[in-house]
């Protein structure tokens, strides 16, 4: 499906299309439009494409479960994610996994790492070259956090640098957005965010991550008018996208989504009819 | 330099100065964040392994490694000397540096040199070597019991545990990685 811009996300590479546009990374923004035209409840599920991304749990193609749900709450949606994954196990005729517990980031940074992520720099976050704070932030929590999140978890509570798309609140200092990612098996299976419906706000991260591409040497994005348009429309909602094959692999127990893959390859992707 | 896409099992680096060799690599992506290559670098030297992560984009600095088979010869103080069997030029490499692979090496036996800016830093043994026991407590006939061992001195120096039926005078059969006996072996 070819999209004007496919991400907000400056860490997210799409596909262009000689006849202009990209194919998409991401059916949200696409989706936020029909929220905001008026449908409460919508989800779709379909295939995702995403440049420079492949490992085990990667591939360039893959299928993406995305809903959005006006009125919502994250809490609401991990009370659905529960439910979704204890019915696909069961349909699949796997064990139900066990019960799933709540961690905010800063917490896990605490526990397992010693660090206050409201106070700490970059370098006591990492060792390594000079690099800015989110990089250092991941490296850490890449190496000594991730591989311990081995129990059903949702990790909540992330910097607000991270928001992409999800509104931002500050406690007692720390700023965090309002966003959580869902793990099964050890793996990153989904990610919900309260929807940010704030067009000046959203406009603004936008320039920022344009900035962070072309800082990098990577084409910006083009802004999509059209969805922010429609973002100062959006009723207050909170909304997931769940990668179906990640999802199928863990609970079949495989060591990466290659089996749970419908096979088609990225040279097989047409632009056949435009999003908009 | 490497980029983080030419990351292989197997690929030799130079990282925090010292030669490592890949042996694990997976490319990972945070939620939210940029993507990284999770890896798993196990010491050229000491053999010890870490776990480190690369952000991509990320340049690992190529390790100079050169591999030579080359044959022990004899000991030489605290050193022991290899020779290229094709141009006779030898090194020698101090019995620190080998630690315990110093304890199977026996004359004339073929080993792989491993040479880092080319001095040479470690050896590869064979997976298997045969050594003669030297000294031992004599055997207990009929008792095959497995778990009950003794110690055996072999004509290295080493020593192991041998099961209780095998004899001073034999040849056993020693596996390099682990340094445990494996069999007996009739000459």
């Amino acid at each position: 499906m070819r999209v004007p811009s496919p991400a907000l996300e400056p860490t997210l590479f799409a596909y262009s299309v000689r006849e202009g546009g990209a194919l998409r990374t991401s059916p949200e923004l696409a989706l936020k439009r029909v929220l905001a035209a008026g449908l409460p409840r919508v989800y779709e599920l379909g295939p995702c494409l995403r440049a420079r991304e492949s490992g085990p749990w990667h591939a360039s193609e893959f299928l993406m479960l995305e809903w959005y749900r006006a009125g919502a709450t994250l809490p609401d949606l991990m009370y659905e994610v529960q439910d979704l994954v204890g019915t696909v196990a069961q349909a699949l005729a796997q064990p139900a996994p066990a019960a799933w517990s709540r961690h905010p980031v800063r917490e896990l940074f605490l526990q397992m790492c010693g660090l206050d992520l409201r106070s700490c720099s970059a370098s006591d976050l990492s060792s390594r070259d000079p690099e800015d704070w989110d990089t250092a932030f991941f490296r850490r929590y890449l190496e000594e956090i991730e591989p311990r999140l081995t129990h059903p978890c949702f990790v909540e509570g992330w910097p607000a640098s991270q928001a992409a798309l999800a509104t931002v609140r500050t406690d007692r200092d720390y700023a965090r957005c309002e966003r959580f990612e869902a793990y099964l098996g050890g793996i990153e299976i989904a990610n919900a965010f309260q929807e940010l419906g704030d067009a000046r706000e959203l406009r603004q991260r936008w320039i920022e991550a344009n900035q962070e591409r072309r800082a990098a040497g990577e084409p910006p994005h083009p802004i999509d008018e059209l969805a922010l348009d429609a973002i100062d429309r959006l009723p207050r909602c909170a909304g997931i996208a769940l990668g179906v094959e990640r999802l199928v692999a863990v609970l079949c127990g495989w060591r990466g989504i290659g089996p749970a893959q419908v096979p088609t390859t990225i040279s097989d992707a047409q632009p056949t009819a435009s999003a908009r | 330099m490497y980029e983080t896409s030419d990351i292989r099992n197997g690929l030799k680096i130079e990282f925090d100065g010292q030669p490592y060799v890949v042996t694990y690599f997976q490319f990972v992506k945070p939620g939210k964040g940029t993507a990284f290559t999770r890896t798993k670098l196990k010491s050229l030297t000491s053999g010890n392994v870490l776990d480190r992560t690369f952000r991509t984009g990320e340049k690992l600095q190529p390790a100079d490694i050169e591999e030579r088979e080359m044959q022990y010869i004899y000991p030489e103080g605290n050193m022991r000397v290899f020779m290229d069997t094709t141009s006779f030029e030898q090194v020698m490499i101090e019995d620190s540096v080998l630690a315990d692979d110093a304890r199977w090496l026996i004359d004339e036996m073929m080993v792989r040199v491993l040479f880092w800016n080319g001095r040479p830093i470690n050896i590869e043994l064979p997976n298997f070597v045969e050594l003669e026991i030297t000294y031992c407590e004599p055997g207990v006939k009929g008792n095959t019991a497995t778990g009950a061992t003794k110690t055996a001195e072999l004509s290295t120096g080493a020593s192991v545990n041998v099961p209780l039926f095998v004899e001073q005078g034999e040849t056993i059969k020693i596996d390099t990685r682990t340094g445990e006996y494996v069999e007996r072996v009739r000459k």
